[in-house]
């Protein structure tokens, strides 16, 4: 199954810990994530159900593309990574 | 290129010894000018690996002023820097380390024409500042002026590390990576505290790729690195262009 964690910076704010969901896509992979965590969702989504615009998404290592629609692959044995930008200097 | 003293020879001979540097890299480096927004905690690392590697031109910009909370983490001030501007303080220390390089300091914030003016007079950028919009200021001001941007970030027990050169049309800005500021809020190391070496890491990586892109030596690009200090692991992550970058998709250097 794939698996998705969630970067140190977004832990600060809401716990959520590495989950392993049954997804086809980023975005139902969040999705299986936001049933358990409803919490989750506007922190890392705009009303618009798109990427808010200061995290990415990393599916294997590559940036995904479709930050809009979240429609990027995952694989069976994916490994998701949820980003925040970060502004400390 | 500048001939090499002596005294150049020996202070440089450990550089001189790297192959991938040899005199002509060195002589580069001598050659060089890099500009160093923000002297606080990644800045002071930068501005002192770069100075003591012997970056020849070097420009120092902040208009923040030396406090107690700084020393805990800002290397490039001490005691006796209390109150002074953060720029010209490390300035001091630099010129220490290394009288043979020039440093030029700016204590000020740089912001609109001036950003773009220091940014495209220098061959490297180095982003040390401490909010989302300097860093996207930063950012579009290298896009246009075609200058690579080496950009740190460290709060708490996280960093974050990328080059970005869009002379090379297959790398990305930072806008591809981090669309807008918007709605940021990781919080500042005033709210969320900061380990004193996290800033020496990260800063210190922002030294190294600059110094590779001086001396010409190959630079990944289109990656973002992410340093846990916590689990004591690095994750290197691929970024590709934005082909609908309002920043950078316009470049003259193509697309991917």
């Amino acid at each position: 199954m794939p698996h998705i964690t969630f970067a140190a910076a977004i832990q600060r704010h809401i716990v959520c810990p590495e989950r392993e969901v049954v997804a086809p896509t980023v975005g139902a992979a969040l999705e299986a994530v936001f049933a358990l965590q409803p919490e989750l969702r506007g922190y890392l989504l705009d009303d618009q159900g798109q990427l808010r615009r200061h995290m990415a998404i990393f599916v294997d290592g590559h940036a995904i593309r479709d930050r809009q629609r979240l429609g990027d692959h995952v694989a069976p044995d994916s490994r998701i990574y949820v980003v925040q930008a970060l502004s400390g200097g | 290129m500048t001939e090499l003293s002596d005294q150049a020879l020996l202070r440089y001979s450990r550089h001189i010894l790297l192959p991938e540097l040899d005199i002509a890299g060195q002589q580069a480096l001598l050659g060089a000018r890099a500009l160093i927004v923000g002297a606080g905690g990644l800045g002071s690392p930068v501005a002192l690996y770069l100075a003591s590697a012997g970056v020849g031109q070097l420009t120092i910009a902040d208009d923040d002023v030396v406090e107690l909370t700084n020393l805990q983490r800002q290397i490039a001030h001490d005691k006796a820097s209390l109150g002074r501007n953060k720029a010209e303080s490390a300035a001091a220390r630099m010129l220490a380390m290394n009288p043979e390089v020039a440093v030029r300091v700016i204590g000020e914030r740089l912001a609109g024409q001036s950003l773009a003016d220091e940014v495209a007079r220098h061959d490297v950028v180095l982003d040390c500042s401490d909010n989302f919009a300097t860093r996207h200021a930063v950012n579009r001001a290298c896009v246009a002026a075609g200058v690579p941007l080496v950009s740190g970030a460290a709060v708490r027990f996280d960093g974050q590390l990328a080059v970005f050169d869009t002379r090379q049309p297959a790398s990305p800005c930072y806008h591809c990576l981090f669309p807008e500021e918007g709605e940021a809020n990781d919080g500042p190391c005033a709210t969320f505290g900061v380990l004193a070496p996290l800033v020496g890491v990260i800063g210190s990586l922002q030294a190294v790729e600059a110094i590779k892109l001086l001396a010409g030596i190959p630079v990944a690009l289109g990656r973002l690195t992410l340093y846990d200090a916590l689990e004591s692991s690095f994750r290197s992550m691929k970024v590709p262009r934005d082909p609908a970058c309002p920043v950078c998709s316009g470049r003259s250097s193509g697309s991917e």
